[in-house]
């Protein structure tokens, strides 16, 4: 629940900064990083964190460099890096890497999770102005003394939430954890800051509720999770309507 | 302290993407004054404005005085219009208390949007449903909200109506003479000018001249500024 809070928290931001795909080829990098992990018998985990931290850092250089249109670069070199993850993994572990599992986690480790999650929700909290800053005016933010750096620290963060998400719901789907409470709470929300909230509470509701459907179902939690939070946002979608109305 | 230099510019010069928009603009602006930067469009006064501000890269001397406070109200300032953002949280970003802010700055921002004209029921609005009016009013009451020691406007009546641009201009000049405000200000309107700036900077590509208004803005510099130079000068020697 805490990483679908975090999931939540972070996802206004990267919506509204048009790089909700962006966010997805990124959860797709974790994949040679699980790869090259289970190769050499680390936890995936640190894999996946360390390709992660290293994508974000890609993402925020290409940004800076407009000439060149960055989502093309970023899609290309991005569905590569899943092609070379697909080519590496031993094949029992794909469906697991894809789509995610119910995690088998020793206690310090989830300790270690939860309290990482807890910590990554809080940030977006606490720096929602600074990131909203970013996106309504780069250039005012600028003056004010709100500076790139902010750009950074939302890529790293949202780099750690991908890759806590990982475990849960798999490098295919992740992305979608981020995007699909945000989504839903843009509908219903008038004010950035009920956005937010909205989109955390959201995020850790829809991932609770859709581990247990796949728990009583026998599902892969991944597809679960993202499949109850796109019927809610199909609901959503008449309330959109009638208030632009 | 009278008329210190808030900001003093040498041979400022831009580049981008290899094509030359500025170069050898030098000029200081005065404490207290209004500076009105003139020009046609496309001599690169919004690039100038964003060199000053650090915003584009640049080559020369650009020196603010340290720790002086400035406001800037942009040209064009766009939101995505399904992004939730109120009006009232375009305030918040100034505000360190974002999620609940101290009852002193709802007071004082409710201030700052009386002198612009604006009640409070406009905070409830959403930033994409505001009008061109509108957005312009918070703009200019949001880059006043703490009281900044220098104002610069892009162009602050672009879009709107005569009526209103008078009010404007109008408050400005109270902001400059209450609170001692510097104001460095693009406008397109000569009339603007005369009335509201102690002095002028005509802007092409470089400074074609510069002074108070009565003195500087005679027909050849504007002329010469607004390029019907070229087209007297060829009526000349057609004549030869």
């Amino acid at each position: 629940m805490l990483v679908g809070i975090a999931s939540g928290s972070i996802g206004p931001f990267i919506l509204l900064r048009r790089m909700a795909l962006v966010g997805d080829a990124l959860s797709h990098v974790a994949l040679p990083g699980i790869a090259l992990a289970l190769i050499y018998g680390i936890d995936p985990f640190y894999g996946v964190i360390v390709f992660l931290i290293a994508a974000a850092f890609l993402v925020f250089w290409l940004e800076a460099r407009s000439r060149v249109p960055p989502d093309a670069i970023v899609g290309l070199l991005f569905t590569a890096s899943l092609a070379i993850g697909i080519l590496m993994l031993p094949s029992a572990d794909v469906i697991e890497s894809l789509f995610g599992a119910f995690p088998v986690l020793s206690v310090p480790f989830l300790v270690l999770i939860l309290c990482t999650a807890a910590i990554l929700a809080g940030l977006c909290f606490l720096l929602a102005r600074r990131f909203l800053f970013r996106i309504v005016s780069p250039d005012l933010a600028k003056v004010e003394g709100v500076g790139r750096a902010y750009d950074l620290a939302l890529l790293l963060i949202f780099a750690m939430i991908v890759a806590l998400g990982i475990k849960l719901v798999g490098t295919l789907l992740m992305g979608a954890l981020t995007i699909i409470p945000a989504s839903i709470a843009k509908n219903l929300s008038r004010s950035m800051r009920r956005y937010i909230i909205t989109s955390a509470v959201l995020g850790g509701a829809i991932s609770v509720a859709g581990v247990w459907l796949a728990g009583a179902f026998r599902l892969l939690p991944g597809p679960a999770i993202v499949l109850l939070g796109i019927a809610l946002f199909l609901v959503s979608l008449p309330v959109v309507r009638r208030r632009a109305a | 302290m009278a008329n210190e230099n808030v900001l003093t510019v040498e041979n400022l010069a831009v580049t981008l993407d290899g094509a030359p928009i500025l170069r050898d603009v030098s000029f200081t602006l005065r404490e207290g004054e209004a500076l009105a930067v003139i020009g046609p469009n496309g001599a690169g006064k919004t690039v100038l404005f964003r060199a000053l501000l650090e915003l584009l890269p640049h080559e020369g001397m650009v020196r603010w005085r340290p720790g002086v406070k400035r406001g800037y109200v942009p040209q064009r300032f766009s939101v995505d219009r399904s992004a939730p953002i109120t009006a009232m949280e375009f305030f918040l970003l100034k505000s360190t208390r974002f999620w609940r802010p101290s009852a002193q700055f709802i007071e004082h921002l409710d201030h700052e949007l009386g002198a612009v004209g604006l009640t409070r029921e406009v905070l409830k609005k959403n930033l994409g449903e505001l009008s061109g009016g509108e957005t312009q009013r918070l703009l200019i009451a949001w880059a006043l909200l703490q009281h900044p020691e220098v104002l610069l406007l892009d162009e602050p009546t672009a879009g709107v109506d005569t009526g209103f641009e008078d009010s404007i201009y109008a408050l400005l000049h109270r902001v400059q003479m209450e609170r001692g405000t510097t104001l460095l200000l693009i406008s397109h309107d000569l009339n603007v000018v005369y009335r509201y700036a102690q002095r002028v900077l005509c802007v092409n590509r470089t400074v074609v001249c510069q002074g108070t208004p009565v003195e500087t803005l005679n027909q050849d510099a504007l002329a010469a500024l607004y390029g019907e130079s070229g087209y007297y000068r060829h009526e000349h020697e057609a004549g030869h």
